[in-house]
């Protein structure tokens, strides 16, 4: 026992804990075996501690049998050193509670003490990086995990809603049906072929039926004739005044709410386009009554909201075109 | 003459909405006058610009006068419908060319039945 004691003492030493020191003192008062009191700590520890504690507790009885394995193999001290030096380099130093943890299981064996509680400290240390990461990207990990479970799960129910819609509806088409279904088993069976990270989430799993479906029919008169058969059988007459007022929004006839505005107007030209015309005045003479005239055109034009560019400058180019025809004209004057 | 006439009657006929819900759809103008407006809007319409920018040219006092008066035989040449003048804002509901409102392009008659029977937004009878 006073050798258990001394070796829990270097340890707390090396890994500059004080309160292993009250450990070991409170091993050093307790009259009971040290295993009891060790015993009765762990018990104390566990009442106190989170989930994350527990997991790593439960992780840490695991590496014990791991520790077990490892301790066959063992080698001298020299190597214990090593490990406990490696422990307090790494960034994060570990939990008091879980080093007492460790250092009481260890002490519990009957194999090499520093060894194990080494081995158990490495242990912890993985657990927590691993939880660590998984924190930052456990969505995606759980995404995984999750989406597999449900494309086993889900598929006969998803085959049994589909199914029972189709009898409700009797809408589709006999080849569609029979390409859903052959899409729908290719999904399922080949989900072999496609293990990897695809995630068949919604936007590629939507976009792959979608396109076989299009390269096969061609939208003929027949389809057409259907497809508008059965818009008239599902537009049911509005139930209320809401529904009306949806209908109608949706032909056209309502505006929508709240007014915008500039629905229609789509002007993407900049102040300095509509204002600065002169640029499209090049093919007009420089001097003379003509150019004074479109010049005050111009001068209109600017101060004119209501046309767009595009009817701006076929105003200017009909202008231009009317007075190269009249050019016969002008010079005889 | 009346073939024109009839070939304008069965554009006049508009197509009924192929709806399951039953709407009412005029089908047919009032009269033959209301059509002849109709046709005058159209062509108005499509005229506008031209008769914008030749009328720009003609009344001007910075063109030579030869130009105004070759701009004055142009826009003669226009067909006849094409100016605005010539369209008359017709009641909507009955074609009745006068006592129109213009903010409802109803005829007062039409108008007063309309707000009697509470179907005009906004419109009371006047009392003070």
């Amino acid at each position: 026992t006073s050798s258990v004691l001394s070796k829990d003492k270097d340890k707390s030493a090396a890994s500059k804990d004080s309160t292993l020191d009250g450990a070991a003192k409170t091993q050093e008062d307790g009259a009971e075996t040290p295993k009891q009191k060790l015993l009765d700590i762990i018990g104390n520890m566990k009442v106190e501690v989170t989930y994350r504690k527990k997991l790593q507790q439960l992780k840490a009885s695991e590496s014990k049998k791991q520790a077990m394995q490892q301790l066959e193999g063992l080698d001298s001290e020299d190597s214990v050193p090593q490990g406990i030096t490696e422990d307090t380099l790494r960034g994060k130093p570990l939990n008091p509670e879980l080093v007492k943890a460790a250092s009481a299981v260890a002490s519990s064996l009957p194999h090499n003490k520093k060894q194990t509680v080494s081995d158990l400290l490495a242990q912890l240390r993985r657990h927590e990086e691993t939880t660590d990461k998984q924190k930052k990207r456990g969505t995606v990990n759980i995404r995984n995990v999750i989406s597999e479970m449900t494309v086993k799960r889900q598929s006969p129910a998803q085959r049994g809603a589909r199914i029972s819609g189709r009898i409700s509806l009797q809408l589709d088409e006999d080849g569609q049906r029979i390409r859903r279904e052959r899409s729908s088993a290719q999904s399922v069976d080949s989900r072999s072929l496609k293990v990897g990270k695809r995630l068949n989430i919604f936007t590629k799993a939507s976009t792959e039926p979608e396109h076989a479906l299009k390269t096969v029919s061609s939208p003929t008169i027949w389809d057409l004739e259907f497809a508008k058969e059965v818009a008239a059988v599902t537009a049911q007459p509005p139930r209320n005044g809401f529904e009306e007022m949806i209908q109608w929004t949706k032909e056209g006839i309502l505006w929508e709410y709240p007014i915008d505005n500039e629905v229609g107007m789509e002007d993407d030209a900049e102040f300095h386009e509509h204002i600065f015309l002169e640029k499209h005045l090049e093919g007009f003479p420089k001097e003379g009554p003509i150019r004074h005239f479109m010049e005050l055109v111009i001068c209109g034009l600017s101060k004119n909201p209501y046309l767009s560019v595009k009817q701006k400058v076929e105003h200017i180019e009909w202008f231009q075109n009317y007075f190269e025809e009249k050019k016969e004209l002008l010079q005889e004057i | 003459m009346a073939a024109t006439a009839l070939c304008w009657a069965l554009r006049a006929v508009q197509q009924v909405l192929p709806s399951s819900c039953p709407r009412q759809v005029r089908s047919y103008y009032v009269d033959w006058r209301m059509l002849r407006d109709v046709k005058r809007r159209k062509i108005a319409y499509e005229h506008a610009d031209e008769r914008l920018r030749i009328n720009a040219i003609r009344k001007n006092s910075i063109l030579p006068k030869e130009l105004q008066e070759v701009a004055d035989k142009e826009i003669a040449a226009l067909p006849r419908d094409s100016c605005p003048v010539r369209i008359r804002n017709r009641c909507v509901l009955t074609s009745r060319p006068r006592g129109v409102k213009r903010r409802w392009r109803i005829s007062r008659i039409v108008f007063r039945h309309f707000a009697d029977h509470a179907q005009m937004s906004g419109v009371q009878r006047a009392m003070w």
